[in-house]
């Protein structure tokens, strides 16, 4: 089949083999056994045997083959093929219908291999127990057996047709699995997202803490001698910026993101928390969302200026409640959009799986209450809609499709072969008109994606009176016979109009159908075939009805089983994805740390260095630096090298340096790599000078230029090894002049 | 004795002016000073040579009507401002401020710029020649790249020498970039009683030609 499957599509796949082969071996009893109980053949004894053997041996099928699989096929298909050969004995001479209880077998086999064999095989076995079928029929050679036979040989159509049906929902599993794995694409990149920022976070936290404290410390010259606390915290800080010991890969910690979302907005909050709560960066991103709506509503409506947000977490889910002492408003009578945004919070909540109630009374506040629950089973609402409706769709095309082809492929020329049987031909023709258009109105709805609403029942009610004015137009003496096409198959429209509603309505509805069929019948006299026969009939049909209408009940536990299996797997991939991409970040920040800041504390720590160096201090004073200006990176910042050195100034200023920072023209975007390049000799000379310091900034349309005039030392001037960058360095009477301009190419 | 009144109302600002005018030479007074503009339009201050002008009086923002009324009654203003960008420089400018510096420049540049403005010879700060270096306004002159470079290398180190040392030329030639793209300037946007005489003195210095404005 090529591929990998999705988890829709196998579950389905087993679900539906499972239920095929069990619903063959109900069928194949119900048949079997109606026709002991009531049937006369030439030698019942045997066929008590053949009936109980076929019955057994089909149960024993069913019951192996989600273990044994398709090693049973053969044998399968052997005894199915021995049974068709016993047709002299086992099966009642000279039935008007043409249905026996071993057309009934056949039909329920092949509609069920379908669900079990490949292509080629399900072809093979079913031409090879129809050629069975046909032997033992020859043998047997009742009256008139060939007059039933091309009904009878419709059999092969009926498997063709479940192949279809398989087909066709298996192609609705598949889009669904594509459509689950596109969200599930997007839900993956958000939390890899979010827990990027929290590593970036928290890693930026430590280094402001460790590293960058060190430095600053020894470069200003507050620790002039080596003691061992300072070569201990500067192990320590060597260990904290080369760890990687965060937080555990796809956890983030809720109570640090919801702040963060809550800093953005004019609004003062108090906070109810505890430190850190952990969970998983995919429920983080959900219930910040939540929160993040919540909190804009209390600034557009509640006519407060703060607002209360209370964490907390259980074993079993986590609870976020937003609460304001404004306005309020009444739950029950929001209309409109003004209170929309309070609706989308609990529509969103729940389609991640999570929920949200909205309490408010006019004058008394609001609370927002979001829980997000750990459990699996119901985080995944929003997938199993998904699945279901896309599988719902396929089945039901599937059903349209058959209907049209049994419609206009047996009905028809069952209908011709009788038409001057009817007592009205008019009301056969008007029944398999108003069929079809009933059939083509459900087509109409599914290809516009439109419910079907109202119509639904009207066109129930329609179906059920032109069944029965069409059974009347079929004289007494025919009824349940051939010429009565409409018997069994005026059921597959109205399967049609109910399929998408609840099982039992189904039943009751398919049920009801064939009583007032059959009761019509009865009340006409005597019917055209058998008490047995009708039960054989029937089976054929209606097991087949059944088996399309019980894919739709297990199709709700498929789509459970496979969004709970789609969400586990999502789990292990995000957080693969999280852990990869988390530990790819600390390398490369630790890379742009290891060859400038490691060694330097690696010396301190060694006691290798001397704290009172100057030339040692001055370098610990840069890197002070530069490790100011990684903290400052912040890609929420629009202009990126500005607010860098910016950083780097205000770290100077502190330090008693008097700096003069300008800017000018407008700059093309700085790549990454670029800016530090460019504004490495500005943030060693504000590091190093000794009083003042003049930074300027000059862009134009291709080109950046970062100039620092300072009484710095000479031997700050960089190496330079990028041809886009160019750096010249100069006296500036006696101070210190370093331009570094970088052209774009 | 040039004359000037001090419009700031920061009064260690006014404190400072004092002082680096009472050490000028030639010698500058400060005939009034105060925190509105009144200070510049009755008593004393009325008759000073130059007004210093603070662009942030109050809150409602830069005070560009005030120096625009100051301009078409023909006063000679220096513009000293906090707010250190392009947009302030350039509308200054183009309003017919004599000259524009931020307060960071006031120690090494306001007397000079006092000086050359009561001698209604161009004047151009830093701050100023950076902007007009970065200014891509279709409807500003058109600046030549020499002049650009000059412009941009005084305002990143502030040196005459170094930015003669840098391109390769004299600081003379320096000045006189200067001075001829502040005359460019002067000749294009609106009119200006002063925007007039710096163009005349630069047309009567052979520092442009009538083809180059």
């Amino acid at each position: 089949m090529g591929g990998e499957l999705g988890s829709t599509e196998r579950e389905l796949l087993r679900a539906g083999a499972r239920y095929a082969v069990g619903l063959r071996a109900l069928m194949s009893a119900v048949a079997g056994m109606v026709s002991i109980a009531l049937e006369t053949t030439a030698a019942p004894v045997l066929t008590v045997f053949v009936v109980i053997g076929l019955v057994a041996w089909t149960v024993y099928y069913a019951h192996q083959f989600p273990r044994r699989g398709r090693l049973l096929v053969p044998l399968d298909v052997t005894i199915v093929c021995a049974v068709c050969l016993t047709q002299l004995w086992t099966v009642p001479t000279g039935s008007a219908h043409g249905i026996t209880w071993v057309i009934a077998v056949i039909g329920i086999t092949v509609i069920a291999y379908a669900w079990q064999l490949s292509l080629v095989a399900h072809a093979a076995a079913t031409l090879t127990v129809m050629a069975a079928f046909l032997v033992g029929a020859m043998i047997a050679d009742s009256p008139g057996w060939l007059d039933v036979l091309p009904l009878q040989l419709w059999t092969v159509v009926e498997g063709g047709l479940s192949r279809a049906l398989y087909l066709l929902v298996r192609r609705g599993a598949r889009d669904a699995d594509r459509a689950v794995a596109r969200s599930e694409q997007a839900r993956r990149d958000a939390a890899v997202a979010e827990a990027r920022r929290a590593d970036e976070r928290e890693y930026l936290a430590a280094l402001h803490d460790t590293a960058s404290a060190t430095l600053l410390m020894v470069g200003s010259g507050v620790t002039g001698r080596r003691t061992e606390w300072l070569s201990a915290q500067a192990a320590r800080d060597l260990d904290a910026i080369s760890g990687d010991h965060a937080s555990p890969a796809g956890e983030v910690d809720l109570v640090a993101h919801l702040r963060d979302v809550a800093r953005h907005l004019p609004l003062t909050v108090h906070w109810d928390a505890p430190g850190f709560v952990t969970v998983p960066a995919a429920d983080a991103v959900a219930l910040a969302g939540g929160v993040r709506e919540a909190l804009t509503n209390v600034v557009r409506h509640a006519g407060v200026g703060e607002a209360r947000v209370h964490v907390r977490r259980d074993d079993d889910s986590v609870v976020v409640e937003v609460a304001d002492e404004g306005t309020g408003f009444d739950p029950a009578r929001v209309n409109g959009h003004r209170y929309g945004v309070t609706r989308s919070i609990v529509e969103r909540l729940t389609r991640a799986g999570g929920s949200a109630e909205v309490i408010s009374r006019p004058g008394n506040g609001t609370r927002v209450r979001l829980t997000r629950p750990f459990a699996i089973s119901t985080d995944t609402a929003g997938d199993v809609e998904t699945i279901k409706s896309g599988v719902d769709t396929a089945l039901r095309w599937s059903v349209v499709v058959m209907n049209l082809i049994i419609l206009f492929g047996l009905d028809l020329p069952r209908l011709v072969a009788n038409q001057e049987h009817y007592s009205s031909l008019a009301t056969q023709v008007l029944t398999l008109v108003v069929l079809t258009a009933v059939t083509l109105v459900v087509a109409w709805h599914l290809w516009r994606k439109r419910p079907l609403g109202l119509l639904r029942w009207p066109l129930v009610a329609v179906v059920f009176v032109i069944s029965a004015l069409c059974t009347e137009a079929v004289p007494p003496g025919l009824r349940l016979g051939l010429a009565h096409w409409s018997e069994g198959d005026a059921a597959w429209t109205l399967l049609l109009l109910v399929l998408d509603y609840r099982v039992a309505v189904m039943a009751v509805l398919l049920a009801a159908h064939y009583a007032m069929t059959f009761t019509q019948t009865a009340l006409g006299g005597d019917a055209a075939i058998t008490v047995a026969e009708a039960v054989n009939a029937t089976v054929v049909v209606f097991s087949y009805q059944l088996a399309v209408g019980v894919v739709t009940v297990v199709l709700r536990p498929v789509a459970i089983t496979a969004a709970a299996v789609t969400y586990r797997e999502e789990r292990l991939r995000t957080e693969r994805a999280v852990a990869e991409q988390v530990h790819r970040d600390r390398t490369e920040r630790y890379a742009a740390l290891a060859d400038s800041t490691a060694p330097l504390l690696a010396a301190l720590a060694s006691g290798e260095a001397d704290p009172g160096d100057p030339v040692f201090r001055r370098a610990c004073a840069v890197e002070a630096g530069r490790v100011r200006r990684l903290l400052a990176e912040d890609t929420s910042v629009p202009d990126q090298l500005s607010h860098e050195l910016r950083a780097c100034v205000e770290l100077a200023e502190r330090n008693g340096i008097t700096v003069h920072f300008a800017e000018r023209g407008e700059r093309p975007q700085v790549p990454k790599s670029v800016r530090r390049a460019l504004t490495d000799p500005a943030v060693a000379a504000l590091a190093t000078a000794a009083s003042t310091a003049r930074v300027t900034v000059v862009g134009a349309a291709d080109e950046v230029t970062v100039s620092v005039v300072a009484d710095a030392p000479a031997e700050l001037v960089p190496m330079n090894s990028d041809p886009a960058i160019k750096v010249t360095a100069a006296d500036n009477g006696g101070k210190l002049w370093i331009k570094t301009t970088w052209r774009r190419t | 004795m040039i004359n000037v009144v001090v419009v700031d109302d920061h009064p260690v600002v006014v404190a400072g002016v004092r002082a680096w005018c009472a050490d000028a030479d030639p010698p500058i007074q400060v005939v009034a000073s105060g925190p509105t503009v009144a200070t510049a339009w009755v008593g004393p201050g009325a008759e000073a040579d130059v007004v210093v002008l603070d662009l942030q009086l109050d809150m409602t923002g830069p005070a560009y009507g005030e120096l625009k009324r100051l301009v078409d009654a023909g006063r000679t203003v220096v513009v000293s401002t906090m707010r250190d960008d392009q947009e302030t420089a350039l509308t200054c400018l183009d309003i017919g401020a004599f000259t524009y510096l931020t307060k960071a420049e006031g120690e090494s540049h306001l007397v000079a710029a006092i000086h050359a403005a009561a001698r209604h010879e161009p004047y151009t700060p830093p701050a100023l020649a950076g902007a007009l270096g970065t200014d891509t306004n279709p409807n500003r002159p058109r600046l030549s790249e020499q002049e650009v470079n000059v412009l941009r290398e005084w305002f990143h180190c502030e040196s005459k020498k170094s930015v003669a040392d840098a391109l390769n030329i004299t600081v003379n030639t320096v000045n006189t970039y200067l001075t001829r793209v502040r005359a460019k300037y002067a000749s294009a946007g609106r009119a200006a009683p002063t925007k007039a005489a710096l163009v005349a003195r630069a047309l009567q210095d052979g520092l442009v030609t009538i083809d180059e404005l």
